[in-house]
């Protein structure tokens, strides 16, 4: 019953495709409703990708997750002087689920992985990652010491890279404009 | 009614860093609260004991990120010991503004983030913040650093002061000086702050003795113990340095005991810059084989902005064989298993705001 009655190919544009599906269900309803909501819920992604996309890099909702030094540098990105609503990354929620993007300011212990891993779980999709400071990025002075890992890229996949001990609150300014041209398009990814 | 068992943490937004905190409850009551630490342990004493001496100063200050100019301070100090060196006197001076700007910046943070777990009054962090900042500011002119300074070299320090560096610090002293008493007199007539701060808390003298807690925690149960004064460093001693204690033992002489100090640390900052000698304050440069240590076992203490820090210290050769830290974060988070008991759910954040734990401290 799922499958739908007609090929994508003969249709020349998604408008097209759309009256012909708006037809198809007011005569005589030949095809499953669910099926054309489906169709439909497409044809407004391709019209309104672009609106998403822009409204998601527009509103980046960071989490209020401080692990260590940088964490200092992270409230003071949030208060008067950097001011970070000006950029749209809103408001510090203290709540994984609200939050879009999450940044890991400090290093990570070993009894800290499954907690992390964790919040980054409970975040919603689309969710991204900024490592800020060197400790969050390789592991940093603590390099050698036998509870840390070196880099929060082992457990988790990280969108932006923030060198500095500590970084600037303005870095973080700049990491969170490129991770919005990530998120709009415009900076492929490497892969490595 | 049945005993409840809640978790808090360790990735909350009260709890100041990753502390982990399960509470018992008998309906809104606490009943037993147990501290669980140790996600930030990263084995500091033992990377100080595989790098030499002026290595690391910059480990030292990672323990304390909100005061970190002190507790570099205080390693210091032990090499210096150890290794039989005297600070040169304009560098005490530049020392003691330094950690004294420190202590204000210290407690302005802690201002701005305790009065936010009392009663949301968030004006107050971003007016704390943008203080700090100018703290912060007044700082990197001096040393270069904006948060780690890695300034203090053996004997001295790595820069001296820049030359406008007095007009502009006497400038940001009147303007916090002023803007300090106006935060006092907004709270202090703030029904909603008083009602959660007086009479939180409690700790009395002997309980504070036998806890074992120091700075500003301890002052506040009304014990007139300060290391400054006490056993007086550099040119504590002549200086006219006043203890500032308060009777009381809840959480508003604690708030009371930081709010004075960080006046006394205006008026010590001017009176050493009034008072500065001229002469030379850089220290030895770092060298990749430096002097040999006189003494084998040094202990130095220090008033840090959270308390009292005591730096043990077996020097062989080149690098420490054993270091040692007695943090003042970790004996005054000890307290949380005492305080909260008998009081509300609501009311443990104030008292654990009000001790004032930094976790990269308490965990090492």
């Amino acid at each position: 019953m799922d499958e739908t009655p007609y090929t994508q190919e003969q249709f020349a544009s998604a408008k097209q495709e759309m009256d012909y599906l708006v037809a198809e269900s007011l005569k005589g309803r030949k095809m499953p409703i669910n099926a054309v909501f489906a169709k439909l819920s497409d044809v407004t992604k391709a019209i309104a990708g672009g609106a998403i996309t822009w409204g998601r890099k527009s509103s980046l909702w960071p989490m209020q997750f401080g692990l260590a030094c940088c964490a200092m540098e992270l409230l003071d990105f949030g208060s008067a002087r950097v001011d970070a609503e000006r950029g749209g990354y809103l408001l510090f929620r203290g709540t994984p689920r609200q939050t879009d993007v999450m940044i890991v300011a400090g290093w990570v212990t070993k009894a800290m992985i499954p907690e992390v891993k964790r919040l980054y779980e409970q975040m919603a999709e689309p969710r991204y990652v900024i490592a800020y400071g060197e400790c969050a990025t390789c592991g940093g002075p603590w390099w050698e010491s036998y509870n840390i890992i070196q880099g929060i890229d082992q457990v988790l996949p990280v969108d932006v890279y923030v060198a500095g001990c500590p970084p600037r609150p303005e870095n973080l300014f700049g990491a969170l404009m490129k991770l919005q041209e990530k998120i709009g398009g415009k900076i492929v990814e490497d892969k490595v | 009614m049945a005993e409840t068992k809640i978790n808090i943490g360790p990735v909350h937004p009260s709890t100041h860093g990753v502390l982990r905190l399960v509470v018992t409850l008998d309906g809104d009551t606490v009943k037993h609260v147990e501290p669980h630490i140790g996600f930030l342990h990263r084995g500091v004493e033992k990377l100080v004991e595989t790098r030499m001496y002026m290595q690391s100063p910059s480990y030292m200050e990672k323990l304390d990120y909100v005061a970190p100019i002190s507790y570099d301070e205080a390693f210091v100090a032990t090499v210096e010991a150890a290794l039989g060196i005297e600070v040169k006197e304009r560098a005490q001076y530049i020392r003691v503004i330094q950690l004294e700007l420190q202590r204000i910046a210290s407690h302005l943070l802690w201002l701005g983030t305790a009065i936010n777990d009392v009663g949301q009054l968030f004006s107050v962090f971003m007016w704390c913040f943008k203080d700090r900042d100018i703290i912060l500011r007044l700082l990197e002119e001096a040393t270069g650093g904006r948060m780690f300074y890695v300034n203090m070299r053996l004997g001295g320090l790595n820069r001296d002061l820049s030359p406008g560096f007095a007009n502009h610090a006497y400038k940001v002293l009147d303007y916090l000086e002023h803007r300090i008493k106006e935060y006092g007199s907004y709270l202090e007539s703030n029904p909603v702050f008083m009602e959660r701060m007086k009479n939180i808390g409690v700790m009395s003298k002997a309980e504070a003795i036998s806890m074992g807690v120091t700075g500003p925690t301890l002052r506040g149960s009304g014990i007139d113990f300060d290391i400054r004064a006490n056993y007086p460093y550099y040119v504590y001693d002549k200086l006219r340095f006043r203890t500032q204690f308060e009777n009381g033992g809840d959480c508003f002489a604690r708030y009371k005991v930081r709010m004075d100090e960080m006046q006394e640390s205006i008026r010590l900052v001017r009176e050493c810059l009034h008072t500065i000698p001229e002469g030379d304050a850089i220290g030895m440069p770092i060298r990749l084989i430096g002097p040999q240590p006189k003494e084998k076992e040094v202990v130095v203490k220090r008033e840090l902005p959270r308390g009292e820090v005591m730096m043990y210290m077996v020097a062989e050769g080149q690098r420490p064989y054993r270091f040692s830290i007695r943090a003042p974060s970790f004996i005054n988070t000890s307290v949380l298993q005492h305080l909260p008991r008998g009081h509300r759910l609501q009311d443990l954040f104030p008292i654990l705001a009000s001790v004032d734990t930094v976790l990269a401290d308490v965990d090492r």
